[in-house]
């Protein structure tokens, strides 16, 4: 296969309403609870509070189904609160991952009881989730997970290390990935499987790790003897990777991985509008036309998530593509400053920029590095 | 893709794929039988006629569902003035005049145009296919408005320009030629948005071929005992241009989208969005050109092999028109002018 295509979705009136609507919310809450916009604040703006007042709004678990909890919306709605709560800089990552992918992944694979005691409060703002993927000795190449769970008489027993889980120190939950059983030599991807671990019960220590800018919004987890229920496995064992695959698309596809940024921009221009030079002019044309296209192709996924299609490669495009510009966006930020020297910024922009310099080299390595979303490019023109 | 567009598409891939072939686009002339055969087939196949009128003869489809065609003929390297016919059968059928049956090429740069008695003198710059048709549908610039001339070039001078264009284009000078049609240029159509988002189209179309010639050529040749594209660098290359050419096609799709009715509106040239597609195109064009030629090594910069052809029509098409700087400036000045936060601006 060597055409990849994002057919063209149209927002709808109701979406543009939909996107006033939230816009205000967000407005008159930053300004109630005196609020900051923060980069990245899908990793580092947790707020509980914000995230239970979303929930009494319906704009979390938006897509979920109304038995438990969730509101039967399109995902094309979700993909519009999404963008305007990123572009705002709202804090937003303690839900983050309960509500972009792990409430699916209970819809999808869970028991009726993991349903009806977990998806209600993930819908409210009250749960929130941990990515239990990565090891220590496992990054980029999940299949080789060491952390396995053995059966015992009353369920399982989990034993091993997960790291680099943003927000774990936060969470609830974390859907881990385990081994169950030996790898097949020829199916490096079998014997594993999803748990659903609550992070409160006893032998789970949860450490945070410092990152390059000071804060510690990942962490390690390590699993010593955990005693599981049965209920606690998600789907069907031996099948993780097939189930985890599927999260991917969801986890790599939304607009996160283009406007996490975008608060930074939307400040520059605010502050130095009348000072932009040609160059700068320039650049801009540049940027709203990546931007676009970005979000035309992000949208187009969200539009095949909704008909019920898998696009876990294009979701690997959105990633790449919209890391890339993330990227080059700080970059460009620094270029077009060309006539207004650092120690005239204001000291919340000259924060931006710098919380923005520091954390973007994260971007293309989180959810998948550059080099996995290029291999399964590869992949899948038959390069492999 | 809808039913009708779907039947056109399946007629034009019968016959590219029947009648093109490396040696057809690097010799287009009516020496070559080949090529006269493709010439042949195409003008009885009618489909240059498909945004016409049926009172013309046309099939009457919408702007926008001539995307998947237009794609398809760069991406076969069609050397003929295809899509110029059909844009100009297009603009003369909505101005309610009959086009003509034969194949047509626009001009968007003249100099010096005089008209006495319906006879045009001037000269014609940068004119694509002057060797294969004497048709020429021109935006002019005449007594300060704007105007649409078509005519036929009798006995003019030509001037083939020596450029890096795989497409030939020439420099025409004229003096007396009898006008066909004289006609105003209606505020809604922008000639040059339009033939823009024709040049992105097209684009998309041989980036689409570049990005099958690098699969083929770097899975059949062989290097330190295995394929090229066992190795990770080149899948690097490679990957690198299905991403760019994924993006210029959700770029163009805008276009695609904008066209879809069949009444005439300034929407259908809408400068934001032409702009974004061009400057995408531009952008990934840039890279496609250079991570394909490493792919294929010295092989790919031989006039032999296809892959130049396919490279030198991004080289052209990229500057057609302005470039992407140019179309960056004019997208970041409507930006800035509208006074408007950038976030609004981009939900407009």
């Amino acid at each position: 296969m060597s055409e990849f295509i994002f057919p063209y979705v149209e927002e709808t009136n109701f979406l543009k309403n939909l996107r006033l609507e939230v816009r205000e919310f967000i407005k008159k809450i930053f300004k109630k609870n005196f609020i900051t916009p923060s980069p990245d604040a899908w990793v580092f703006g947790a707020n509980t509070d914000f995230s239970k007042q979303l929930g009494k709004k319906g704009w979390l678990g938006m897509s979920f189904p109304k038995k438990y909890g969730g509101h039967e919306r399109s995902m094309l709605e979700r993909y519009v609160v999404t963008e305007e709560l990123l572009v705002s800089g709202a804090p937003v990552a303690a839900h983050w991952i309960a509500d972009r992918q792990s409430g699916s992944q209970i819809l999808r694979f869970g028991t009726e009881e993991q349903k009806k005691d977990i998806i209600p409060k993930i819908t409210s703002g009250e749960c929130y989730f941990a990515i239990g993927m990565s090891e220590p000795d496992s990054g980029s190449d999940l299949a080789s997970v060491k952390t396995n769970a053995e059966k015992t008489s009353t369920g399982w027993k989990l034993n091993g290390r997960k790291i680099w889980s943003t927000g774990a120190h936060l969470a609830h939950y974390m859907i881990v990935l385990v081994r169950t059983a030996p790898q097949l030599e020829n199916n490096r991807h079998s014997g594993l499987s999803q748990f659903l671990v609550d992070l409160s019960l006893p032998g789970v220590t949860i450490n945070g790790i410092e990152d390059m800018t000071g804060q510690k919004h990942f962490n390690e987890t390590i699993f010593d003897g955990v005693q599981l229920k049965k209920e606690a496995l998600l789907g069907k064992e031996g099948e993780g990777w097939k189930q985890v695959v599927g999260e991917l698309a969801l986890e790599r596809s939304g607009p996160e991985r283009f406007l996490s940024h975008f608060v930074l921009l939307d400040n520059f221009i605010n502050e130095f509008r009348s000072k932009i030079s040609d160059l700068g002019q320039t650049a801009l044309g540049k940027i709203i036309s990546e931007l676009q296209t970005l979000r035309a192709m992000s949208f187009s996924i969200a539009s095949m998530i909704e008909k019920g299609q898998s696009p876990e490669t294009q979701a690997a495009f959105v990633k790449e593509l919209g890391n890339a510009f993330e990227k080059q966006l700080v970059e460009t930020i620094r270029e077009m400053s060309n006539l207004i020297p650092f120690n005239k910024w204001s000291p919340g922009l000259k924060s931006l920029f710098e919380d923005a310099t520091l954390r973007i080299p994260s971007n293309s390595l989180r959810g998948g590095t550059s080099e996995i979303m290029k291999g399964i490019i590869s992949k899948q023109l038959g390069l492999r | 893709m809808s039913a009708e567009i779907k039947i056109f598409f399946e007629i034009a891939e019968k016959i590219f794929s029947k009648k093109i072939d490396h040696t057809v686009r690097i010799n287009n002339s009516y020496d070559n039988r080949k090529f006269v055969e493709l010439l042949n087939e195409l003008k009885k196949s009618e489909l240059t006629k498909i945004l016409m009128k049926e009172e013309f003869g046309g099939a009457n489809l919408c702007l926008g569902e001539i995307v998947p065609l237009i794609k398809l003929s760069s991406k076969y390297g069609l050397p003929l003035p295809f899509s110029e016919t059909i844009i100009a059968n297009y603009i003369l059928s909505e101005l309610n005049v009959k086009p003509l049956n034969d194949f047509s090429t626009l001009c968007y740069e003249t100099s010096n145009i005089t008209i006495v008695d319906n006879k045009v003198s001037g000269v014609f710059k940068s004119v694509p296919y002057l060797n294969l048709t004497n048709f020429i549908l021109a935006k002019i610039n005449f007594n300060n408005h704007h105007h649409l001339i078509y005519f036929e070039n009798k006995s003019g001078k030509l001037t083939q320009l020596k450029n890096f264009l795989a497409e030939p284009r020439f420099d025409l000078k004229i003096e007396n030629e009898e006008l066909i049609y004289f006609l105003d240029l209606p505020y809604m159509i922008n000639f040059e948005n339009l033939i823009s988002n024709i040049k992105s189209i097209q684009s998309v179309g041989a980036m689409e071929k570049i990005l099958e010639l690098c699969i083929k050529y770097c899975s059949d040749r062989k290097q330190f005992g295995r394929s090229l594209s066992k190795f990770q660098m080149i899948q690097n290359h490679i990957s690198e241009i299905a991403l760019e050419t994924a993006a210029s096609g959700a770029s163009i799709a805008i276009f695609q989208n904008q066209s879809k009715n069949k009444e005439l509106n300034e929407n259908f040239f809408d400068l934001k969005n032409t702009a974004i597609a061009k400057i995408r195109t531009g952008l990934a064009s840039g890279k496609i050109i250079a991570a394909s030629h490493q792919a294929h090594g010295a092989m790919g910069f031989t006039k032999e092999y296809e892959l130049s052809y396919f490279t030198k029509n991004l080289n052209s098409w990229r500057n057609d028109f302005g470039n992407e700087t140019y179309w960056q400036n004019i997208l970041g000045e409507m930006f800035l002018k509208q006074n408007k936060g950038m976030w609004e601006f981009l939900n407009q």
